[in-house]
């Protein structure tokens, strides 16, 4: 173990071994996914692949950690500046540094042990949630929102899809009717605000909900799979509708047919 | 599910359709679907959603946008389907039903 | 080719389940995991979805070996591969801690019946699996390549994840 990781020994032996061989995915570098990138550094992680086809700029800047003003100034792209925090903190760490929409690159999608999904929009998640279970890879969403009114109130999630246990429909955190209306909207439902504070509270807690995936050092909590923020009060809370499903199976990835590649050619 | 008369009656228009069923939703492959007169590219691979999703009952991706003489809204970008990705116009309330009777109502957007 | 192996805990769980089980005269069970597959930017994904237990009377009582199969398992197996288009691997336990590996005979007989998956899925892939109480190991026949790969990773998805063989 090297000496940056001696103070988490108590994670395990073979903890930094598993840490430096597995492989993450990050989808979505912005305001989530870059404190997730950054934890991961830390921690020791080996080999990450980064889905973002954004660029730098100055109305993201406020909360793209490791990001600096001359990426705003010459738009770099996003999974730039997160390979440059990676590669500062561990030098030998593998990157793919993919700057295209994660749904023009499966391949690298399917090569990771994690999937951490920071995206904006019930349509998005999805999607991803689906690529992860044909693949078998657990996914982690997280997500906050900023709910206008008077006063204004910020809320989040922090949502754990694990292959044969209950999906993102099963717990009611996708549902249909927003599928739909998203649907109908023209163009991405992205843009919402974002602030740092938020979103690091969100990757931290999806970055330990990580770690103890891979080397618990407590026995897991079930209710550990949806945590729900109130960003106003400021607590982390189990949500009581991973109760509800967590006694029944997954009723909407069942078949075969939903695992692999449904085109295969060797 | 569409019986094997039912993709037949796709032929002409594209060789090879077949059904695949993923997470519950009804698609159908058409390999190189012919498109209307006027149409950049003149034919695509497209994939034909027999089932309600995203708020229509039943939908046409096309494995890239296609230009038409008509100006059409373009909402549904790199779609993953089928661990493929795909693009669909707005076009609603085509209820679903036989194939080949759904696939034309959807093309009408086209001519 | 890298070829990384994933099932589910708590497949995994039921696999082993029955393995255990005691056996009329075989020293050893085993049975058929029924897998789809994908490919992935450093080789190839099996992804287990059902695991085929063999009755007791699909075995042959043959003393020389732990653990013969007769017609009917292989008969089972192919037919299943066949309606769920699906990749198929043996799979027996020995069930020690540590990581185990294939016996001279185990190397023999897989080389013989796992190419017989290619009679009705030519196409795919195919193989087999040891597990022991704590780990596994495989082999994977890829389509057109006569020797047999060996499994590079070996995933339970779960609460925990647990690498069972290969590069951890």
């Amino acid at each position: 173990m090297k000496t940056i990781h001696i103070r988490q020994s108590f994670l395990g032996e073979r903890s930094h071994e598993l840490f430096t061989g597995v492989r993450i995915g990050v989808v979505g570098l912005g305001g989530g996914g870059s404190h997730i990138a950054q934890q991961s550094a830390y921690l020791g992680i080996g080999h990450f692949a980064f889905f973002d086809p954004d660029f730098l700029d100055f109305p993201n800047l406020n909360r793209t950690v490791g990001a600096t003003l001359a990426d705003a100034n010459a738009k770099t792209p996003k999974v730039a500046v997160a390979e440059r925090v990676v590669k500062s903190v561990n030098s030998d760490a593998e990157v793919w540094a993919i700057q295209t929409e994660w749904q023009k690159d499966f391949d690298s999608l399917r090569a990771c042990d994690a999937v951490f999904g920071c995206l904006d929009g019930f349509s998005q998640r999805a999607q991803l949630e689906e690529s992860c279970r044909r693949a078998m890879i657990p996914l982690i969403d997280i997500g906050m929102d900023v709910h206008k009114g008077d006063p204004y109130s910020i809320s989040g999630q922090v949502v754990v899809s694990m292959p044969g246990l209950p999906c993102f429909r099963c717990v009611g955190f996708i549902r249909a009717k927003d599928l739909d209306e998203e649907g109908r909207r023209y163009g991405v439902a992205g843009g919402n605000p974002q602030v740092v504070w938020s979103n690091g509270v969100l990757a931290s807690t999806a970055m330990g909900i990580f770690v103890q995936m891979l080397a618990p050092w407590c026995p897991i909590r079930s209710g550990s799979r949806f945590i729900g923020y109130d960003g106003d009060g400021f607590t982390l809370e189990h949500d009581s509708r991973l109760t509800v499903a967590s006694q029944t199976q997954c009723t909407h990835f069942t078949s075969i047919s939903d695992l692999g590649d449904p085109f295969w050619n060797p | 599910m569409a019986t094997e008369g039912e993709l037949r009656e796709l032929d002409p228009l594209s060789g090879g359709a077949k059904e695949y069923v993923e997470f519950g939703l009804t698609y159908i492959l058409l390999p190189a679907l012919r498109l209307p007169n006027g149409c950049s590219p003149v034919a695509v691979d497209a994939l034909l959603c027999l089932s309600q999703r995203d708020g229509y009952p039943t939908r046409l991706f096309f494995a890239q946008p296609v230009a038409s003489k008509n100006g059409l809204n373009w909402n549904a970008q790199n779609v993953a389907i089928l661990q493929r990705t795909w693009f669909a116009y707005s076009w609603n309330y085509v209820a679903s039903g036989r194939p080949i009777e759904v696939l034309a109502q959807h093309l009408k957007a086209l001519r | 080719m890298n070829v990384h192996f994933k099932l589910t805990v708590a497949l995994l769980g039921g696999i082993v389940a029955d393995l255990r089980r005691p056996h009329p005269f075989a020293a050893e069970r085993a049975g058929f995991i029924g897998c789809k597959v994908s490919r992935c930017r450093d080789g190839l994904l099996v992804l287990a979805h059902t695991y085929m237990p063999l009755p007791d009377d699909w075995y042959a009582d043959d003393q020389r070996f732990g653990c013969v199969f007769n017609s009917h398992a292989m008969r089972a197996a192919m037919q299943f591969a066949l309606t769920n288009d699906a990749s198929m691997f043996h799979v027996h336990l020995h069930d020690h801690k540590g990581f185990p590996w294939f016996s001279r005979p185990d190397i023999r007989e897989s080389a013989r019946y796992v190419p017989d998956f290619w009679n009705v899925k030519p196409m795919l892939p195919h193989g087999t699996l040891v597990l022991s109480a704590d780990a596994a190991a495989g082999l994977c026949w890829y389509p057109e390549i006569n020797k047999p790969i060996r499994i590079s990773r070996i995933t339970a998805v779960g609460f925990p994840i647990r690498f069972l063989g290969g590069s951890f």
